[in-house]
């Protein structure tokens, strides 16, 4: 069983991005000195993907980062959870903007990991930029099922994909023959372990294995363009001013309960 | 006269609402001198509500689909082909909106690759110059705004609900009804619907009242209060992500960017400190009440009531006094 889990990594998002643009004269964002992290549902792949190997030794996991120079510290960390094999793809120019040249470059990223991928796992939004669009556009480019936002996957004795997720008012369970490419969101069935320290070491001792992606096609103008990013502030709510409740906590409660009972009421409740 | 599709799949308790696009489509139109077809696809052939409720929402051509072979519970594999079929026939050009949420955006993503266009993910406001459609769209988690151009003829996107409704078309709108016979991929097994446990909370979305807790709330014992506090003000259960995945709440109660999307009247954030990312899931219009130990917590930059204290001092009190007759 070949699974494949694919990885972005997001700016981290605590640190301000005061300024973002883009590079000038060009249509990549400069995220220069801005440091990257996996995000919760890269995570939440990753260690989908570890768990389906630790419960059968016959999967092979392969974890690919996609992304520039600028992720190896990233990809070490990867590698410290000891996939099969971990790489990266992409160079200094790397964009995902362009949801069809994504989904040709993550294509070439599973490619260059296994001929026959049984699974391919990613997170339900794919770097900093992605919504969720590029999981089922990828699935939909090669053929493959697609289950998006599962949080708990297993292998049954039949060679199927069992997939759990919440759809709307219920909880599916789906079952899927492979190709299967499945996007994963956070649950407490899928927090990323901690690495084991002597993995750590070893990790940043080992050289780091990049592949280079395939060329795009000659003058391959991309057919959705990022003209502009810019930061923007938080949209205005309500009043604006936030009144702050004053004296003994229980006269607080009280005026918090009596705001309360009066909205209560306003609805007919 | 710039045509806009809107899709609208009916029929699936999976999408929350079924004719935000139709709402999203009016709203473009309104301000690029567009017309908005809507194309509702269900199983069963009379849906006489579901026309009238598109032309409310500002629909000047109204295509009723009617597949007698949809099941009850679409996939949407069965909605991709079947939608997939109707835009061969009926839109070869120009924009075409699904409602925002996993099944629309899934969709969205699905059709454009399937029928050769390009797909824009969710985007907030999309709008034409000459032939250069500009679509802008949050990332970095809500703290930044693309700007995205194409010149592609045909391009699928996923909005909500816009914020301001427009006026409905003036005309009553054009109706036509289609029974399809396209086949519908047939081996698919059918997922199976796990039954609801008996204490399962209440979904956030479409509730008047959502009570919030973040990581603050520090264990299941905090959540435990929220949901008796949810009980007394008929309200349902939010998390933060961090709450979701410590296990104090299901996957279904995330709220945000990647969760689900709130628009209660009211919502009461409690050990919340209030991020983009999570704030991305509330409706602009909702009021919002904060209890936050930390006075300084971004939450109450937002809220328009504010409690100070950790919320151990606030819960137990406040649902003993709103139950008290
Ligand atoms: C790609 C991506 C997507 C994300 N999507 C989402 C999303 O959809 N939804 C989401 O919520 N997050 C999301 N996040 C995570 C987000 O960045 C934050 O980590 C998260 O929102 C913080 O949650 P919080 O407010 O519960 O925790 P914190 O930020 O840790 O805040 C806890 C608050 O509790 C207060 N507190 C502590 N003790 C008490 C007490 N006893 N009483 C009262 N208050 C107390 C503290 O003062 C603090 O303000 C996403 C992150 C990424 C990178
Ligand atoms: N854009 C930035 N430039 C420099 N320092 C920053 C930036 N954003 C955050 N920091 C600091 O980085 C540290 C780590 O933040 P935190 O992850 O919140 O602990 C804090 O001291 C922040 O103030």
């Amino acid at each position: 069983m070949e699974v494949v889990v694919l990885l972005a990594g997001v700016v981290d998002p605590k640190w301000r991005l005061d300024g973002l643009a883009l590079r000038p004269g060009t249509a990549l964002v400069e995220e220069t000195g801005l440091p990257r992290r996996l995000s919760p549902f890269d995570e939440a792949a990753l260690e989908t993907a570890l768990k389906l190997r630790d419960a059968d030794p016959t999967v092979r996991v392969t974890a690919v980062l996609v992304g520039g120079p600028a992720n190896n510290a990233l990809l070490r960390a990867i590698a410290a959870f000891r996939p099969h094999r971990v790489f990266r793809i992409g160079g200094v120019a790397l964009s995902l903007w362009d949801p069809l040249a994504a989904v040709r470059l993550l294509g070439a990223a599973v490619a260059a990991a296994v001929e026959r991928p049984d699974l391919v796992l990613m997170g339900r939004e794919f770097g900093d930029g992605d919504d969720g669009a590029l999981p089922p556009a990828l699935a939909e480019a090669q053929g493959w099922r697609f289950c998006g936002l599962a949080h708990a996957v297993s292998l049954a004795e039949d060679g199927a994909v069992t997939l759990r997720r919440v759809r709307g008012p219920r909880e599916e369970v789906l079952r899927l023959r492979p190709p299967v490419l499945a996007s994963i969101t956070n649950d407490r069935g899928n927090r990323l372990r901690h690495p084991l320290l002597k993995n750590v070491m070893l990790a940043k001792r080992e050289p780091i294995e990049v592949v280079a992606p395939p060329p795009d096609a000659p003058a391959a103008a991309p057919a959705l363009a990022l003209r502009d990013i810019a930061v923007v502030p938080p949209p205005t709510r309500g009043a604006g001013a936030c009144r702050f409740l004053t004296g003994p906590v229980e006269a607080q409660v009280e005026e918090l309960a009596a705001f309360l009972r009066r909205w209560r009421a306003a609805v007919g409740g | 006269m710039r045509r806009i599709c809107a899709l609208v799949p009916l029929g699936d308790p999976a999408v929350a609402d079924p004719f935000a696009a139709v709402a999203a489509a009016a709203a473009i139109a309104a301000r690029s001198a567009g017309r908005v077809s809507a194309i509702l696809l269900s199983r069963e052939a009379n849906a006489d509500a579901a026309v009238a409720q598109a032309a409310r929402e500002g629909a000047a051509e109204i295509l009723l689909a009617s597949h007698p072979a949809l099941p009850e519970v679409p996939q949407t594999d069965h909605l991709l082909t079947a939608f997939a079929h109707l835009l061969r026939m009926e839109a070869h050009e120009g924009l075409v909106l699904l409602p925002a949420g996993p099944v629309g955006e899934e969709l969205a993503a699905r059709l454009a690759l399937r029928l050769d266009a390009v797909p824009l993910g969710r985007c907030t406001d999309i709008a034409w110059d000459g032939r250069t459609l500009t679509a802008r769209r949050p990332a970095y988690g809500g703290r930044a705004e693309a700007v995205l151009a194409t010149e592609a003829p045909l391009c699928f996107a996923a909005m909500r609900r816009p914020v301001e409704t427009s006026a409905p078309a003036a005309d009553a709108p054009a109706v036509r009804a289609i029974t399809l016979d396209v086949m519908l991929p047939g081996d698919l097994p059918p997922p199976e619907i796990r039954e609801p446990a008996a204490d399962r909370p209440r979904r956030p979305e479409g509730a008047r009242i959502v009570v919030a807790g973040g990581r603050g709330m520090g264990g299941p014992e905090g959540f435990a209060q929220l949901r008796e506090l949810a009980a007394v003000l008929d309200g349902a259960v939010g998390a933060s992500l961090p709450a979701v995945d410590a296990g104090w709440a299901a996957v279904a109660q995330q709220v945000g960017q990647s969760g689900a999307f709130v628009t209660p009247e009211l919502y009461l954030a409690i050990g919340l400190s209030g991020t983009p990312q999570h704030l991305a899931g509330i409706g602009l219009n909702t009021r919002i009440v904060a209890v936050n130990s930390d006075p300084e917590a971004e939450i109450f930059r937002v809220a328009e009531l504010g409690l100070v204290a950790p919320w151990q001092e606030v819960l137990p009190k406040l649902i003993e006094k709103l139950r008290a007759p």
